[in-house]
């Protein structure tokens, strides 16, 4: 339609006689669009986009996609050549469409621009300018689609071909990597350093760039800043020389170098990977500046006061070897909490002391890394578990204390991950809590006060630089001391103290503050009458709806991370005890997709009687959707919320939090179905009181559903939730609930493994189609002997996997090859394995999650026949009829027996051909209780138990259990079986104890009445003694 | 110091009078302290003169404040010369610094069109994503088209001013405002404006905008706004006036020493530190 009347510039720009007249009127096309709006659109609509992506694919690079390289990559700029300006001009035109926001997305796919684009990357093959825009035009990309409306995300794709891809993986490579100190290979590096920390989400895409040395690139990047910084450890060169990682310390880096960005893309790759954050440490230029060496300056008023603290026991045992690093650090007293007095024990007495010795020479002196010492220690490390911790940790905390701003956040970022990986001290914790978290919380103060937010930018679709570091740091802050305080008791309460809560809670109620524009306003045109309808055209021409504007963006960012802060704060007691009331109407509302006005729970029930029968908005609500990450990350706040049990009976349940939950549970999404059934784990438990308005509701049909459901996660949530859910309810609705999940379902759950054999099957060839499907085995040892780098590091499986950096990184053949030999490296490898091969092996977590859910679906049955006990005869008949008996008792049997496990032959499994899976607690505690129940009933079922003489000398060996929930189960379950009922019963119940005691139960529970250590199951088993003899007698 | 005129003498086609005379008086000021540091000294020398006499800054850091300076502002030439005159090692020539003198210099000139397509070869995401930079840049263009048609057709004007910059104003009230003020130039005889149009057709305008595109440019460059010396001005004044508000003891007035000790007492005026020229 519009094509029509095609402007002279698109004319020329498609027939154009020679590569000169093609660039004036690219050029010329520039002019016109560049900052024009309304002008892109047009042009779109003309169809330019097309034209533009064939002149690239008409001049492609000389040869793109190619092999190794064997130049290395200079990146000065030089003049360019006529066509490379073509293709300049046409990548800045692209860019610039790109920057119009996401109602350029849809023409930009239509036409193809993304590979078009790609082609342009390579930095051996391109132009440094060249690289540079094509890097733009991608970021570009990447900041539209983040503003585009959910459901058109297209990030993935973009994503999934930048990572997923050698060649593209290749080219990122050699921009990283690149030694080059011109200022536009700087500005290459920062852009993909961008491209990664945006669009790096997915485990396996984080998997593909450690494999292909990106984050090695990165490591080295980052230990040239530690160069530029002069914080390499002192002597660095010397210790590192026995393992040829004397020449890898890097040059320092170069003006220009973004830190901030590097910091972010590591902690993008590395996420909550033990395995990657320690690729981080052991990645060799980082091994290089940070050797793990004892550091004793002459006199240092720092070593001095260190003394100080260890003579009044104050410090502990890290102390009293300080690194180089920890000199830059002050010194944190660290009064040794509880939970760790005990792995302290294991330390040698805090008597000795090598430093202080040291402490008169007049030079400093290094001890732990002599050859001789060395040597010993490589030997011994075999059984070594811990090693030394990396110089990196205490560097770290430096940086995030010396630096401002976003760099703070991402040093910030990445210490966390390294932290919670545990490759840091115990008692950096401590540390952490005064050092970094006060910091953090101080960012977060600032974003708080300054509130004030200039009108045009709450209108306008662009942000200045200053606005956006600023909006980056608020965004990112929340959601790293959330990683931070996590889990960690002291962290929460350091967060606690400088107010954190208090703040998370502000920066809610702010996101809740209405919005009534959301999208770019369209703007005034001068002859509004030529507008063409958007829904028309070729979708190559066609301009899509605008995007959302940067500040909603913002506004939806942080109600995520501040929820997240608030889940990670909630679970301590202390902190939930200190929130406001007020403010969870708002966590609630954050449950809703289109959420209203946060309203207290009171008003709301007011305002509706029936909170399910609200019709929702299906259209915008002024307070801002709330994307899946924010539904999610509400979700974890409320299960957080409901593991106290007050909040449970009177929060969750004054604020109505049961529908919107259930409503969430039927989302579309998986990762909110998770989520959802994570808090409805909780809220089915029998005194809450929302258990039964939800069984009202439906919940019962969509768990079972969920429980076949193929996703692990999902499969034990809604079984956990059905558990509790079986427990105190009336027969018919226990009956009821097992018809839904379906009896023979509820075999395969609980028995050996056959369904999720088949399950594994299917997961592992949708993920690759890779016919050497690791099993049972252990990790190589020789895996990681000879060869050279591989393409193909996609893999998964552990004996293809090559530590690339080890044989990759240029440098002279001879340092190489120390390398290759020397034992830290070689430790270094075999550690990093067996981390890949403890979190990538799929095989290895489908069986933990097959673990977790035999418990729960075993536990699922105790509950089925357990309270009330005047239904425990029928219940049980009617577990034996549905499932059948004696399948039932095998089952139990199986889940006692130890496993062996026969692996394939295979080259590599010599000298291990079986490995042993012993049976674990928790499922042995499920099943004897499951027998517990079974014992409870009536005497006719107690004979059925006594008559299952295998299953019963297999209980027989877990008597010296080192679980006290087993032991305690055992001793229950033969107080059951000799309990006798009443008169009728003493023959029968005399003759179980005879048995019994024939299979030697009886002695075994004297020896624990006598020598368990626990006092409670010494009880446990003189009551069942008693029991025995008197039934006996 | 021979040197120095040497480079200003042969690369003064680039940089203007002014210019010059600063950075002369700054250089010999300095070097004139630490060659004569102990002769100065007098009887009366208030303790925070000693300190500061005290204080030794290398020839080194100077040479490369001034060459900071050249090269931020736009002096390929005179900066090509100083660091060859004053034997710096030889800095990498700074793609940008060609393409931003020119750029410059159309703003100057008042030919804001070849400006715009030179910003635009020269980084076409600078104008793409700053609009407030991009709309000073066409009002701009708006007033020398209005100081074109002085008197005459005004056709071009108002065209320019509805296809260009309507469609901008319309979205945002500060360039709304701006905008009504610029159009007011078409309407009242420009010899006899208020002083608030007036403005508007003053050379300052360009000048302001020149500067606005340089700091972004650099900006987008090298992370940097402006100059260091600029910084260091501006620190200078904290410095001072934060320690007068503390009550800090300091002589009454300090001299910035811009034009050697026989004209401190002329230039009394700038006590604060603020030097007019830097700050402009």
């Amino acid at each position: 339609m519009a094509r029509i009347q095609s402007p002279p510039i698109l004319s020329q720009i498609r027939v154009a006689r020679n590569y000169s007249e093609q660039v004036a009127s690219l050029r010329a096309l520039k002019d016109e669009v560049v900052g024009h709006a309304q002008r892109k659109e047009k042009w779109v609509q003309q169809g330019v986009l097309e034209s533009l992506v064939k002149i690239l694919q008409g001049n492609r690079p000389p040869s793109s996609l190619g092999g190794k390289e064997s130049r290395s990559y200079t990146g000065h700029p030089r003049n360019l050549t006529e066509d490379e300006l073509v293709r300049l001009q046409s990548l800045q035109l692209l860019a610039s469409f790109a920057n119009g926001g996401p109602s350029f997305l849809g023409p930009l796919h239509a036409v193809g621009a993304i590979p078009a684009i790609l082609y342009n990357i390579f930095p051996l093959e391109n132009p440094p300018q060249i690289v540079l825009t094509a890097l733009r035009a991608l970021c570009n990309i990447a900041d539209a689609t983040s503003l585009a409306a959910p459901g058109s995300d297209d990030a993935g794709a973009l994503a999934e071909t930048l990572f997923l891809l050698p060649g593209y993986l290749n080219a990122m490579y050699d921009i990283l990597a690149s030694d080059s100190t011109a200022a536009v290979v700087q500005e290459q590096k920062c852009l993909v350093c961008q491209l990664i920390s945006r669009l790096c989400k997915e485990t396996n895409q984080q998997n593909t760039l450690a494999d292909a040395g990106i984050l090695d690139a990165l490591a080295t990047m980052l230990a040239s800043f530690v160069v530029a910084r002069g914080e390499v450890v002192p002597r660095a060169e010397i210790l590192g020389e026995p393992d040829g990682l004397n020449e890898m310390i890097p040059d320092p880096a170069p003006r220009g170098a973004n830190l901030a960005a590097v910091l972010e893309a590591i902690s993008a790759i590395i996420a909550d990977s033990c395995f990657r954050a320690y690729q981080l440490i052991c990645s060799p230029t980082i091994m290089a500046v940070f050797p793990s060496a004892e550091f004793s300056p002459s006199a240092n008023q720092t070593s001095t006061a260190w003394n100080a603290l260890e003579m009044s026991g104050l410090s502990s045992h890290r102390a009293k070897n300080p690194g180089a690093i920890d000199y830059l650090l002050p010194i944190v007293p660290i009064k040794q909490p509880r939970s760790l007095s005990s792995q302290l024990a294991q330390f040698p007495p805090l008597g000795f002391s090598l430093s202080r010795e040291n402490l008169s020479q007049s030079t400093p002196t290094f001890s732990g890394w002599t050859p001789n010492r060395f040597d010993a220690g490589s030997r011994n490390s075999e059984t070594e578990a811990e090693e030394a911790e990396s110089p990196l940790i205490p560097w770290l905390i430096h940086l995030t204390r010396t630096t401002e701003g976003l760099e703070r956040v991402m040093a910030a970022s990445v210490l966390t991950s390294l932290f919670k990986a545990g490759f840091a001290n115990p008692d950096r914790e401590i540390a952490l809590g005064v050092l970094i978290v006060p910091l953090l919380c101080q960012l977060l103060r600032d974003s708080v006060k300054e509130k004030e937010v200039n009108p045009a930018t709450q209108t306008s679709a662009f942000v200045d630089q200053d606005t956006a570091v600023e909006w980056a740091i608020v965004e990112r802050t929340p959601g790293v001391l959330a990683r931070l305080v996590a889990d960690s008791q002291p962290l929460q309460q350091a967060a606690h103290d400088c107010r954190a809560m208090r703040m998370a809670c502000t920066m809610l109620k702010n996101t809740y503050e209405p919005l009534y524009t959301q999208t770019a306003p369209r703007p005034w045109s001068p002859n509004p009458d030529r507008d063409v309808d958007l829904s028309e055209g070729l979708s190559t021409c066609r301009v899509g709806p605008p995007g959302k504007l940067p500040i909603y963006a913002h506004k939806i960012k942080m109600r995520e991370n501040s929820l997240k802060l608030l889940a990670a704060m909630v679970i301590n007691d202390e902190c939930r005890k200190a929130l406001d009331q007020d403010i969870v109407p708002y966590m609630v509302e954050s449950l809703f997709p289109v959420p209203a006005k946060p309203k207290s729970g009171k008003e709301k029930l007011k305002a509706t009687d029936k909170v399910s029968e609200v019709i929702l908005p299906i259209d915008n609500s002024p307070y801002g959707n709330n994307p899946n990450s924010v539904l999610i990350a509400a979700c974890h706040l409320m299960r957080a919320f409901s593991r106290s049990v007050r909040d449970l009976r009177t929060t969750l349940e004054d604020n109505g939090v049961a529908m919107p939950i259930f409503r969430l549970l039927k989302h579309p999404d998986t990762e909110v179905q998770l989520a959802a059934s994570g808090v409805v784990c909780n809220m089915t438990l029998d005194f809450s009181p929302m258990r039964e308005s939800l069984i009202e509701a439906g919940i019962i049909k969509v768990l079972c559903e969920y429980a076949h459901s193929l996703n692990p996660g999902l499969r034990l949530n809604s079984m956990w939730a059905l558990k509790h859910l079986v427990l105190s309810v009336e027969n018919s609705l226990k009956k009821h609930i097992l018809e839904e999940l379906g009896s023979g379902w509820l075999v395969r759950l609980i028995c050996d493994e056959t369904e999720d054999e088949a399950l594994r099957a299917r997961a592992r060839s949708e993920r690759r189609g890779d016919p050497n499907a690791d099993d049972d085995e252990d990790m190589d040892t020789e895996g990681g002997g000879g060869g050279g780098y591989q393409d193909d590091t996609t893999s998964w499986s552990s004996k293809y996997w090559m530590w690339t950096p080890k044989y990759r990184t240029p440098c002279p053949p001879k340092f190489a090859a120390l390398r290759a030999q020397s034992p830290r490296m070689l430790r270094a490898e075999k550690r990093l394995q067996a981390l890949r091969e403890a979190e990538l092996n799929p095989t290895r977590k489908a069986r933990t999650d097959d673990l977790a859910i035999q418990e729960q679906g075993l536990c699922f049955i105790r509950n089925l026949m357990g309270q009330p006990s005047a239904s425990l005869m029928e219940m049980v008949d009617h577990v034996f009829e549905e499932i059948g008996q004696d399948i039932l008792f095998d089952i139990l049997a199986s889940k006692l027996r130890v496993k062996v496990l026969h692996p394939f032959t295979r080259r590599y499994s010599a000298g291990r051909d079986t490995r042993v899976l012993y049976p674990q607690a928790k499922v042995i505690e499920a099943v004897i209780y499951v027998l517990v129940h079974i014992a409870a009933s009536v005497p006719r079922h107690r004979q059925l138990v006594i008559s299952q003489i295998d299953l019963l000398k297999l209980l027989a060996q877990h008597f010296n259990s080192k679980d006290i929930g087993v032991r305690g189960a055992l001793c229950q379950l033969l107080t059951n079986l000799v309990w006798q009922d009443d008169s009728s019963d003493a023959t029968a119940c005399g003759q179980r104890a005879h048995e019994l005691r024939k299979l030697g139960f009886l002695a075994k529970l004297e020896t624990l009445e006598q020598a368990d250590s626990e006092l409670d199951i010494r009880e446990r088993a003189k009551a069942a003694v008693w029991q025995m003899k008197t039934g006996n007698s | 110091m021979s040197s120095l005129s040497a480079a200003f003498g042969l690369g003064g086609s680039d940089i203007d009078p002014a210019l010059r005379e600063t950075i002369f008086a700054r250089f010999r000021e300095k070097t004139g302290r630490m060659t004569s540091s102990t002769s100065t000294t007098t009887p009366s020398k208030h303790a925070f003169e000693a300190r500061v006499a005290d204080v030794k800054a290398p020839k080194s850091d100077i040479n490369a404040l001034i060459l900071d300076y050249l090269m931020m502002e736009g002096y390929p030439m005179a900066a090509a010369k100083f660091s060859k005159e004053a034997n710096l090692q030889p800095h990498r020539e700074d793609p940008s610094i060609r393409a931003r003198q020119e750029i410059q210099h159309a703003i100057h000139t008042g030919d804001i069109e070849t400006a715009i397509t030179a910003l635009n070869e020269l980084d076409p995401e600078i104008l793409d994503k700053d609009p407030q930079l991009h709309f000073s840049l066409l009002r701009l263009q708006l007033v020398e088209l209005i100081r074109q048609c002085n008197g005459g057709d005004i056709n071009p004007a108002l065209e320019f001013a509805t296809k260009k910059l309507a469609p901008r104003a319309a979205m945002n009230t500060d360039f709304l405002k701006d905008l009504e003020k610029t159009m007011a130039l078409l309407i009242f005889p420009h010899e006899s404006l208020q002083p608030e149009l007036a403005a508007l057709l003053h050379s300052d305008l360009r000048r302001k905008t020149a500067t606005q595109v340089n700091e972004a440019v650099l900006l987008r460059q090298t992370k940097r706004r402006e100059a260091a010396i600029r910084h260091l001005v501006k620190m200078r004044a904290w410095a001072e006036s934060s320690a007068r508000t503390k009550k800090k003891d300091l002589p009454d007035r300090i001299e910035l020493g811009l034009h050697g000790d026989d004209n401190d007492r002329r230039d009394g005026t700038h006590e604060n530190g603020l030097e007019p020229m830097i700050t402009t």
